[in-house]
């Protein structure tokens, strides 16, 4: 349960969801309560920007090369030799 | 049946392109005539954008579960550290072990993680690692205490570094670390952050309770993170806090 006091939540109680809220795994209303503070907050909001950009540099620092023609091809190959063997 | 006759393959040739040319060297190879492939195309039905994938009695399989060889190539490379060699025979041995038991696989349900948790597995069971290593009792982490702490470390001055940090940061210092995370941290890790799973969809994969994976998630990103900030205070981008 969110507790709000002025109808806000408090700093503490927004940036402990801030990863959930990151995540998209917040319900509605919490969503709606992490949201409505940062648009007010200027203490909270370039904590919120700065864990942004670190999840996007995650994703993109570690974002696999794709794998190698020739492995790919031997595993499709590999793949309908054993729907022969299976067949 | 063996298969050795080689394809003309170009290293930039697409997947369904290179996929196309195996299949039709197979076909030709096990005396199946092009009229048996028409055949058969008509008889499958297949998702849109599927474009000319391959027919297999394993119906399916090549439009829902291969689309995801990059993806789940990219979890064998962090599950292996980094080693390329180790991911690619992992990512083989996933995708064959999947192709045998397609049978089994829920039609509708999510085939990316019934993939990752088949590439796991394979992981696992391939290093002959204990599986109790990962049963051990769960230390005490609150994943919104994690956040909280994490969000909080970047100094009371409250002001992080700016976007502009990431660009100083080199993108091997981020896979080392994440190779670094002990196990059981890096792959829900990379199950969340590179994989894109829901919390629900890792807990399916690992086994594990939702409240679990979320506390092993944040402790994974507060370690990172620790690093991170060690990082920015030795190159002069933060000033250290003082306690």
């Amino acid at each position: 349960m969110i507790k709000e006091t002025m109808g806000m939540i408090s700093c503490e109680e927004a940036m402990a969801r801030l990863w959930e809220f990151l995540d998209g795994e917040l319900e509605d209303a919490e969503a709606g309560a992490v949201r409505k503070h940062l648009e007010v907050c200027r203490r909270c909001y370039p904590k919120f920007d700065f864990q942004k950009a670190w999840f996007e540099h995650v994703r993109r620092a570690s974002r696999p090369t794709e794998i190698s023609a020739d492995v790919r091809r031997q595993l499709f190959r590999s793949i309908l030799e054993q729907e022969a063997e299976s067949g | 049946m063996t298969f050795d006759t080689q394809v003309d393959i170009d290293a930039d040739m697409s997947h369904d392109a290179l996929w196309e040319q195996v299949r039709m060297a197979w076909t030709i190879l096990s005396g199946r005539g092009a009229h048996e492939v028409h055949a058969d195309r008509e008889r499958v039905s297949r998702p849109e954008a599927s474009g000319d994938t391959p027919v297999l009695a394993a119906e399916g399989f090549a439009e829902e579960a291969l689309p995801w060889l990059d993806a789940v190539f990219g979890f064998s490379l962090r599950l292996t550290q980094g080693d390329r060699d180790a991911a690619e025979d992992l990512v083989q041995d996933t995708f064959l072990r999947a192709h045998r038991f397609w049978h089994t696989f829920e039609q509708g349900t999510n085939a990316r993680s019934w993939l990752f948790t088949i590439c796991r597995n394979t992981f696992l069971h391939g290093e002959e690692r204990a599986i109790n290593r990962y049963e051990r009792p769960e230390s005490d982490f609150d994943a919104r205490t994690e956040t909280l702490a994490a969000v909080s470390a970047w100094g009371k001055s409250s002001v992080p570094p700016d976007r502009e940090f990431f660009d100083r940061l080199i993108d091997e210092q981020v896979v080392e670390a994440i190779d670094e995370l002990p196990d059981e941290f890096r792959e829900v890790l990379v199950l969340s952050d590179l994989g894109d799973l829901k919390y629900a969809e890792i807990a399916e994969v690992l086994d594990l309770p939702v409240g679990t994976v979320k506390s092993r998630l944040f402790r994974a990103r507060r370690i990172l993170q620790d690093r991170l900030r060690t990082f920015a205070i030795e190159s002069g981008y933060v000033q250290e806090e003082n306690e």
